[in-house]
């Protein structure tokens, strides 16, 4: 702050509270003189109302008394007063950057505590659970539901169940997390005509033993082969190194009728996982898989 | 003492004058407090990496602002731990700097935007804006499904940005003769998750400031 603004903080301040103070004590000393009735001859409503004479009461003086005490003393020990930075030496941001310290002190602590542990041993720790859960929510939830099921508007994918679109290995569920994954599936609408797309369909609902049309899905079984095996496996059970679902199963990322498989060839898929490493940090985003593996081990 | 008490009497009997009296003291308040701050405001220098908003993204601001968010939402990470444990660094007065108006707010019925950026993904925030419910069960957030089928007038763009230049923003004439091809075939809610998806990304992105930020003389008033 510049000496001027500074001056200028500074003398407001002296002359409002100095102004207020002075009214204050001169206002109690005032004489107000008396009528003969006892009242200061101020009246309303035609008479009805006179104004009397009293002292202030005393709670209410020594209350004013000390608002002007707490305001010095405020002045004096926080910054407030221009440029002057008071005697605690108190900033907003040292007492974030000490209420963090204290904050990942405490973590720090119990994270250090959990190193070296795999999933599967911090899963035993219902401590370790309930921090992974609060942080699953805060953070997954919205994607991928509140019970970790997945959420087939979005295409996002259940965690929970035996299925894994890259792997439920420790090292891969975790990669998934800190990196986040982009399944990348082309759009095949120019390449393909309708009819093509939708006999390509029903072949795919085929592979998982959905009700399907025989004679489409056979004719659509030459453009799966050509065009989606290579990412799907010509038995359609998919590639883990690419994210390309198994499509032989009864685990959909989205819904599996005839229309929306038609609307995934048409124009392509693309499912975006954040990367999380920037926001939550390797130890904390362990926690959530530590709750996520517990649950996997629950659900099965 | 006695005549002392003349001065009470007219100000105890003219309402408008203790009126006045009133108004000053508090405005005293107001003087010390705010101008500074005012003045600082106008010396402000944009860091490097914070530029104006680009086309597309200020048409989304001006749906945030329309569809009126700012009800529910804010935009402004107070220096609290509870809140830079949730929300990621607090805001700083830079990253606001080309919001007219700043959508800082105080009203949480929903989560903090500041620094939403990135959180979710282009087909998260579209489904979420058009129906809150398909994402998260029991939100209370309303539905903007018509958003997706208002296509954005490009030839509205260029009298926004002129405004904004004239106010100061340094948009370039490269900027204006590219900002109506920017707009066209959009629809109002690409704008709108464009807007979102750049919140609090202009300093850094994943919403993680340096700690050296939290060093108080990095964001002293210039002196
Ligand atoms: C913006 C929505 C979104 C958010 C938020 C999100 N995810 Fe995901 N996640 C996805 C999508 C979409 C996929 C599928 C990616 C693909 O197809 O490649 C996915 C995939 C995954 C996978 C790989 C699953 C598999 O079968 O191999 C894991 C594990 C995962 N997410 C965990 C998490 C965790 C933990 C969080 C919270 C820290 C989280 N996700 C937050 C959208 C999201
Ligand atoms: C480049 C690799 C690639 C090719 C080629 C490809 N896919 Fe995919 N497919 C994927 C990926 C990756 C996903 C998951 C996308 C996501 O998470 O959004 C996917 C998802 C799907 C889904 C959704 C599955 C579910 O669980 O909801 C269907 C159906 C599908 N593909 C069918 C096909 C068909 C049919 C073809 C051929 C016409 C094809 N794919 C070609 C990679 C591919
Ligand atoms: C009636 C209040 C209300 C209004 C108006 C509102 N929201 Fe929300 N918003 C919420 C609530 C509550 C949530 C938390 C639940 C959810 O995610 O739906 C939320 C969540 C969000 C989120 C996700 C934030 C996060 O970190 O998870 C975004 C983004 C968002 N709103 C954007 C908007 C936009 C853009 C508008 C204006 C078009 C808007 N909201 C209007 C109440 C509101």
């Amino acid at each position: 702050m510049s000496t001027f603004w500074s001056l200028w903080v500074m003398v407001l301040v002296t002359f409002n509270l100095g102004l207020a103070f002075t009214l204050f004590v001169w206002g109690q000393r005032v004489e107000i003189p008396v009528q003969p009735d006892g009242t200061t001859g101020h009246i309303w409503a035609h008479g009805v109302l006179r104004e009397g004479l009293r002292k202030l009461p005393l709670w209410w003086v020594l209350f004013s008394a000390a608002l002007f005490v707490f305001g010095i003393v405020y002045f004096v020990r926080y910054p407030g007063f221009g440029s002057f930075k008071g005697t605690l030496g108190w900033t907003e941001y040292s007492k974030l950057a000490s209420d963090r310290a204290v904050n990942i002190g405490k973590l720090q602590n119990l994270l250090q505590s959990y190193e070296g542990q795999t999933l599967a041993q911090l899963a035993t720790n219902t401590q370790v659970l309930a921090m992974g859960e609060r942080l699953y929510i805060d953070n997954c939830a919205a994607c991928h539901g509140r019970d970790a099921l997945g959420n087939h508007t979005l295409g996002t994918p259940n965690l929970i169940d035996t299925e894994a679109l890259y792997g439920n290995d420790e090292a891969t569920l975790m990669s998934s997390i800190l990196n986040g994954r982009s399944g990348i599936m082309p759009p095949l609408g120019a390449v393909l005509t309708d009819a093509n797309i939708t006999a390509t369909a029903h072949y795919v609902r085929s592979l998982s033993g959905l009700s399907h049309d025989a004679a489409q899905a056979q004719a659509g079984q030459t453009t799966f082969m050509t065009l989606c095996a290579a990412c799907h496996t010509p038995q359609g059970t998919g590639n883990p190194l690419l994210g390309a679902p198994n499509l032989t199963d009864d685990i959909w990322l989205q819904d599996s009728d005839l229309g929306t498989i038609e609307a995934s060839i048409r124009n392509g898929r693309n499912g975006k996982m954040p990367a999380w490493n920037a926001r939550l940090g390797e130890p904390s985003a362990r926690l959530i898989g530590a709750w996520l593996y517990a649950r996997q081990q629950a659900n099965q | 003492m006695a005549s002392g008490y003349r001065y009470f009497e007219t100000v105890e009997k003219h309402a408008g004058l203790l009126g006045i009296g009133i108004a000053i003291m508090v405005s005293l308040g107001g003087l010390a407090e705010i101008t500074p701050l005012f003045i600082r405001a106008q010396q402000m220098a944009p860091p490097a990496n914070v530029k104006p908003y680009d086309a597309l993204r200020l048409a989304g601001k001006d749906i945030y602002v329309r569809e009126g968010c700012y009800l529910c939402h804010s935009q402004m990470i107070r220096a609290l731990v509870a809140e830079t444990e949730r929300y990621g660094h607090y805001s700083v007065a830079e990253e606001s700097m080309y919001d007219r108006p700043h959508q800082w707010g105080s009203k949480r019925t929903g989560p903090d935007l500041a620094r939403v950026g990135g959180k979710y993904s282009d087909d998260w925030q579209r489904q979420h804006l058009i129906n809150p419910r398909k994402t998260e069960l029991e939100s209370n957030m309303p539905g903007y499904p018509w958003l997706a089928k208002e296509a954005l007038d490009p030839s509205d763009i260029l009298a926004r940005m002129r405004t904004l230049r004239r106010l100061g923003d340094p948009y370039t004439d490269a900027d204006l003769a590219a900002a109506p091809a920017a707009l066209e075939g959009k629809t109002a809610l690409d704008a709108l998750v464009a807007y979102l998806q750049g919140l609090g990304t202009t300093l850094s992105a994943n919403g993680t400031l340096p700690d050296a930020m939290l060093d108080p003389s990095a964001l002293e008033p210039a002196p």
